[in-house]
């Protein structure tokens, strides 16, 4: 975690009211891990108090590049859009803890519901990059909200739903799950936390039988009795099936606040801290509803 | 009409000395502290912010017993300011003692503990376990807090049982003790009397007032725990008429806190009569404001012949007496 200028390279309205914002940022890129974010720095602390979380939509360490994706909701992002290349921005990062690939893992399903597709977006990089296949199911209202494939490496299998049926899959993108989860070894997700509860109710108790845990041991053997995984451990995140990236309002960003706590299994989350990432099977789904 | 006194001389800077007494053998490198519950324990930030150069650490309000806190969500933003409701998240007195002391310990800079309660007994408890335990540098009693059901802010609202609750805790510690005031008491100068006479050493003020915000989309209110407190630069004038009126009623030193975002708020927190200041929400948008504050400050002071911050503080005070008034300026609703 450092405090560092990043110089706005590039910035783009790729689709009604969502940007995509290129940034060099060379330390950033080079100690992201899939999952993380940043903490953005708005411009005038007697107007805005509070900076904007966002994950690292994309990091490239041979470029020293970080991308950001966010959709217009306020002034903090107002601003952000009116940004010009050439001009800095203070972020601090990388924070949180990201998502656990286990090593054994070879089909990645990833589902993202809208912005959601920031959280997972880096996912399909690293799984290009890792020579595993990847699924990337997307949802969105309609057609105009849909993510462009050209913006996702060429390996990724895309499917899309939006709510009103005016592009792929009428219906929401949940229902698309069912027809894949026997192939995936582990799923990520980010979304409303409708989608997320949606999905964690459909991975609940099939991590057992699911993914990784069916894949065996290192040495080949079934890792029958495995030994408990700490409550919010890496190996609990890892254990899960599904794996969910999570957004809360945000104060710190470091965990001093305690502002973007969610409720979990074992008590309040820190968001910015314990998360983004969390075992789907370690959040209490109905508190958040 | 400037806002700085103008240079006292053209003569070469002086060596400043920033330090300040707080009472009771707590003596500050600096008066720039950071505020109760935008901090952490101190740990949090890591390498980003040197937290050895601060003037002190107010550490997140501890109480007896651990408690989880309010639902989420728990902040928002809002004009010029923030609410939170965190709701005296806190692993217990205990829980503090063990995992944060003995790094305390073996820090330069004094570590306050903001104590909160339900009741006199609580505080007590608190204080006595806290007594004599290294690390911990001093007591900042949190009669304020808006986003605990029971007692909490109560204390702070009545001269009665701030006084009584005060006193309870000053038999009970030689640590040294600041009282944090509400600015929703109807007079604050009866607070601050009736907390100087129990045995105070110092007042710090304010806490955050409390409010509220609406979530359009829902149609109900945005934080989970309905109110939240209100601070940031919003609060910043409310917390000046705060300290200007207690600093005429009391002898003990007052810390300013409320929206302090660089040196024009702390200066004119010195100004309205506080010996040292509080950063807090403004460490969200960036957390190295403290430390700049402190060099700021100690070029501004040097720049104008200033030997200590204690020349400035209480300049815009009515009239300059040897015994505080005991009316002082009113302020009128």
């Amino acid at each position: 975690m450092k405090l560092l200028e990043a110089e706005l390279l590039e910035t783009r309205q790729f689709l009604p009211g969502q940007w995509l914002h290129t940034y060099a940022a060379p330390w950033l890129a080079t100690k992201a891990r899939v999952g993380q974010f940043v903490h953005l720095r708005t411009p005038d602390y007697s107007g805005l108090v509070l900076r904007r979380p966002f994950s690292l939509n994309t990091f490239d360490r041979s470029s020293g590049q970080v991308t950001i994706h966010f959709r217009v909701t306020g002034k903090g992002t107002e601003w952000l859009a009116r940004m010009r290349p050439g001009e800095r921005t203070e972020m601090l990062g990388p924070l949180g803890r990201g998502f656990e690939l286990d090593p054994r893992s070879r089909h990645l399903l990833l589902v993202a519901g809208g912005l959601g597709m920031a959280g997972v977006r880096a996912l399909a990089d690293e799984a290009v990059a890792t020579q595993r296949r990847v699924l990337l199911l997307f949802g969105a209202r309609d057609a105009s909200e849909v993510y462009p494939s050209t913006l996702l490496p060429p390996e990724v299998e895309y499917e899309v739903a939006t709510d009103d049926g005016s592009f792929g899959f009428p219906g929401r993108v949940t229902e698309l799950v069912p027809r894949h989860e026997a192939w995936a070894d582990q799923c990520f997700a980010c979304g409303p936390v409708a989608m997320l509860a949606a999905l964690a109710g459909v991975a609940r108790g099939r991590s057992d039988r699911m993914g990784v845990a069916r894949l065996g041991g290192r040495d080949g053997r079934r890792s029958a009795g495995p030994r408990p995984a700490p409550a919010g451990s890496p190996l609990a995140r890892r254990r899960s099936w599904l794996q969910v990236s999570m957004e809360q309002n945000m104060g710190c960003a470091v965990g001093a606040c305690l502002g973007c706590v969610i409720i979990g299994t074992h008590g309040p989350q820190r968001v910015c801290r314990e998360g983004p990432v969390f075992a789907a099977d370690e959040i209490e789904w109905e508190q958040l509803a | 009409m400037s806002r700085t006194a103008p240079p006292r001389s053209m003569a070469a800077e002086v060596a400043v000395d920033l330090s300040v007494d707080l009472g009771r053998g707590l003596v500050l490198r600096n008066p720039v502290m950071v505020a109760s519950g935008t901090f952490g324990y101190g740990v949090e930030y890591g390498d980003v912010v040197d937290v050895q150069r601060l003037g002190a650490i107010c550490c997140k309000g501890t109480t007896l017993r651990p408690r989880i806190g309010n639902p989420p969500p728990r902040v928002t933003e809002t004009p010029a300011g923030m609410l939170n409701s965190i709701g005296l998240q806190n692993p217990g007195v205990d829980g503090v003692l063990d995992k944060y002391a003995p790094r305390w310990a073996g820090w330069q800079v004094p570590v306050i503990v903001n104590v909160a309660g339900e009741s006199v007994a609580d505080y007590v408890e608190v204080v006595r376990r806290l007594d004599g335990q290294p690390g911990v540098a001093g007591i900042e009693l949190n009669i304020s807090c808006p986003n605990v059901g029971k007692g909490g802010l109560q204390f702070a609202l009545d001269p009665d049982a701030a006084a009584e609750v005060t006193a309870a805790v000053r038999a009970a510690t030689d640590l040294p003790l600041i009282v944090k005031l509400s600015p929703a008491a109807s007079d604050v100068r009866a607070v601050a009397r009736a907390i100087e006479r129990a045995g105070a050493d110092a007042i710090s003020a304010t806490n955050t007032l409390s409010g509220m915000a609406i979530d359009q989309h829902r149609r109900r209110p945005l934080l989970g725990a309905t109110y939240g407190g209100l601070s940031g630069p919003a609060l910043k004038p409310i917390a000046l008429r705060v300290v200007y009126e207690v600093a005429q009623v009391v002898e003990i030193p007052i810390v300013g806190i409320g929206g302090i975002g660089g040196l024009t708020d702390a200066l004119d927190f010195f100004y309205a009569g506080a010996a040292a200041v509080q950063v807090g929400t403004a460490v969200f948008a960036d957390p190295v404001v403290p430390l700049r504050l402190i060099d700021e400050l100690e070029a501004w002071l040097a720049e104008r012949g200033y030997g200590t911050p204690r020349e400035i503080v209480g300049a815009a005070l009515p009239a300059r007496r040897d015994r505080p008034s005991v009316k002082g300026v009113e302020y009128r609703p």
